[in-house]
């Protein structure tokens, strides 16, 4: 029995060896990818820093503002001034009868039968 | 066997010694197991707390080191950049390691074309362990090299502070040095204890970013225009303030000559100090809406009252007369409207010297300033007043202070009499309050919004007004000779415009200094109204509609701040 319990312990021993070393090179591995990554995410943030630094100077007005001047001509650019600004009360509403008296001849002529605007085709059809 | 045989009868006692003796060593044997399984239990346990622990430890000590070294960037109001550290990769070399000393020199002077080759040659031939080749390049050019793949030619990224406006508020920002600590403006304060204390009551990480008062368009309308008047009027500085009057918020501050904190010793140049801050100046007679507001405030003058302008005032030797005056009685405001120097003493004089006093500590001309800027000076105000020292501060002369203290205390007269203190960080509503403190009544601030008001319409704000048509913009002018060598110098001005828009209910107060100015041309002229006053105007012109003010041209409106029966035509000038 003795035996029997010694060749099991030596079994799981040897089972116990070979996983403890996988486990130990998996976590080197792991490791390994892990230095891997936040090396390439040190590498990514410094490129993002510097592209932040570009985006804050080329947004910067005083990096714009000689453009704008540049080609103020060319493109009729003008600075607004006080009494341009209006305000949505100052729009004037709809005008409440709409001039339709056209439309209201058109259809009538329509409903008598005569039609003007197929007469103004035809007539060019003719000629 | 045979011996105890002999001794002891039958095998039994034989069997039962030797099972005897197996007994105990089982029970020995059993003691061993359990105790190794114990211990193997107590030493896997322990690992797995070393396991766990360590790893945390490590991780926060890694965080701790990354932090310690990143200063946080630097925002305005917005959200938009004015100070960030960039990561900076730099290239070295160590020409021990270098195999093939020319086709290094020849691959890495193909990316880098602007390196003199023979000097490159020489950097790599040798035996020393580490050379710099190029510091801080770009992340695209550190790419290219890297895949060349020379043997001994590394990277190592350095943090740099960058600050993308250059000159934009630069005073502002401050500088750091080589090691990347703050050594002035708010970079400085950034590393103080105060505001460590600040960060910890916020509950924020020392890496996020900082946001400050100030508004990146307003700060760069006030900069270009400041810069404009220095060539337009040939001044020696120019500078200016604009705070948020309900708040305290200082969303623009400028002194002009000002400095590139890439490069940190310009600052040092001479001249080049925070004009708004650290300099204190005669702000001459834009001390008069402080003396009017002390005299209203304390009852005894009222608005209506009528002030003897027919006689220059003797004291002593000095005589006081006034810059083209009237000669005559003239009102309350009228006194202002003209700036009347007798008109102004004469008001003074009724309210009496140690009441003035006691309203400029009141209007916290005495305190220190409570902007975060390590760069600041203190007031300079006689404690006791002599009648003529009392004469002339009450127009602004013989006292100094700082023009943020102006800013600060106009703010507070038009913002129904509760004067904030400055602030360059942001600031809430509820917070400001907090801190607000009465210095005049509403109703005194109603007058002094009048005041203001009609002087730019009528008085010396005219040239002003006419710029910022719409804004309702209200101030006072103000004119100085400069002190040369002890003596004041008719001959060297230092202007002053103190303000406040829209009126109807203002918003933000500003301050508009000169150093000097000349004429622009043969028409115009030196004294504050051409040069302080327009630039103001032309400020407020560009910067009202970014901060959402819309131009008011309602008669209505101008009628409730200014009646017009209260309104003259102006006389002549």
């Amino acid at each position: 029995m003795i035996r029997g319990i010694n060749v099991l312990l030596l079994i799981t021993s040897i089972f116990a060896l070979v996983g403890v070393y996988s486990i130990k090179f998996q976590s080197e591995t792991i490791e390994e990818q892990k230095m891997e990554l936040s090396r390439s995410i040190a590498q990514q943030q410094a490129e993002l820093s510097v592209l932040q630094a570009d985006w804050a100077f080329f947004s910067q007005p005083s990096y714009i503002a000689p453009i704008v001047e540049r080609h103020g001509e060319a493109l009729n650019l003008q600075i607004l001034v006080a009494d341009q600004y209006g305000s949505i009360e100052d729009i004037p509403m709809r005008p409440e009868i709409i001039n339709d008296s056209a439309l209201t001849a058109l259809f009538a002529a329509l409903d008598e039968g005569i039609d003007p605007i197929g007469d103004i085709l035809a007539e060019g059809m003719g000629q | 066997m045979s011996m105890y045989g002999a001794e002891i009868d039958g095998p039994i006692a034989l069997e039962g010694g030797k099972k005897s003796r197996k007994n105990l060593t089982d029970g020995r044997l059993r003691l061993v197991i359990v105790f190794l399984i114990l211990a193997f239990f107590a030493i896997g346990g322990r690992m797995v707390v070393l396991g766990i622990s360590q790893g945390t430890d490590q991780a926060k000590e890694i965080a701790r080191s990354v932090a310690a070294l990143a200063r946080p960037t630097i925002t305005d109001r917005n959200g938009r950049n004015l100070a960030m550290d960039i990561l900076v990769p730099s290239l070295y070399a160590s020409p021990r390691q270098i195999i093939d000393l020319d086709e290094a020199v020849e691959k890495l002077s193909a990316e880098l074309p602007d390196i003199d080759r023979e000097w490159l040659r020489d950097k790599l031939d040798g035996d020393e362990g580490f050379v710099w080749i190029k510091r801080e390049m770009s992340p695209a050019a550190q790419e290219r090299i890297f895949n060349l793949g020379i043997p001994g030619i590394n990277f190592r990224t350095e943090s740099k502070r960058y600050y993308p406006g250059r000159n934009i508020a630069a005073h502002v920002l401050g500088s750091v040095n080589v090691d990347n600590q703050g050594i002035s403006g708010m970079e400085r304060y950034l590393d103080s204890d105060e505001f460590a204390m600040v960060r910890l009551a916020t509950g924020a990480n020392p890496s996020d970013p900082v946001k400050l008062s100030i508004d990146l368009r307003v700060q760069y309308a006030l900069q270009a225009e400041l810069a404009d008047a220095l060539e337009r009027y040939q001044a020696i500085a120019a500078a200016g303030v604009i705070i948020d009057v309900a708040t305290g918020e200082v969303l623009a501050l400028s002194s002009l000559p000002d400095y590139d904190p890439n490069i940190a010793a310009s600052a040092l140049e001479e001249g080049r100090f925070n004009r708004i801050t650290a300099g204190t100046f005669e702000l001459g007679s834009t001390f008069k809406t402080v003396t009017m507001a002390a005299a209203l405030d304390s009852g005894v003058v009222v608005i209506t009252d009528e002030f003897d302008a027919r006689e220059p005032i003797r004291f002593g030797r000095y005589t006081i007369d006034d810059y083209r005056g009237k000669r005559r009685i003239l009102t309350l405001p009228e006194v202002y409207k003209y700036s009347s120097n007798i008109g102004t003493i004469r008001v003074m004089q009724t309210l009496g010297k140690e009441n003035y006093r006691a309203f400029l500590t009141r209007a916290g001309f005495d305190d220190p300033l409570a902007i975060e800027l390590p760069e600041t000076k203190l007031s300079s105000i006689p404690h006791e007043f002599s009648d003529v020292g009392a004469a002339t501060a009450s127009f602004g002369h013989g006292l100094s202070v700082t023009p943020l203290h102006m800013a600060t205390a106009v703010a507070g007269f038009v913002n129904d009499g509760i004067m904030v203190p400055a602030t360059l960080l942001m600031r809430t509503q509820s917070e400001a309050n907090a801190l607000g403190k009465r210095i005049i009544s509403a109703e005194t601030s109603a007058q002094i919004r009048y005041l203001m008001r009609l002087n730019a319409l009528e008085g010396s704000g005219r040239r002003m007004n006419r710029i910022a048509e719409g804004y309702m913009v209200g101030g006072k002018t103000g004119t100085a000779d400069k002190v040369v060598d002890g003596r004041y110098d008719t001959s060297k001005n230092f202007t002053a415009f103190a303000s406040a828009f829209p009126m109807d209910n203002p918003k933000y107060a500003m301050v508009i200094l000169v150093d000097e100015p000349k004429r622009e041309n043969e028409q115009t002229g030196t004294t504050a109204g051409w040069n302080a006053g327009e630039i103001t105007g032309r400020v407020v012109q560009r910067i009202a509609p970014a901060l959402g003010i819309m131009p008011n041209f309602s008669e209505i409106s101008e009628e409730a701040l200014v009646p017009i029966v209260l309104r003259n035509l102006p006389e002549g000038n």
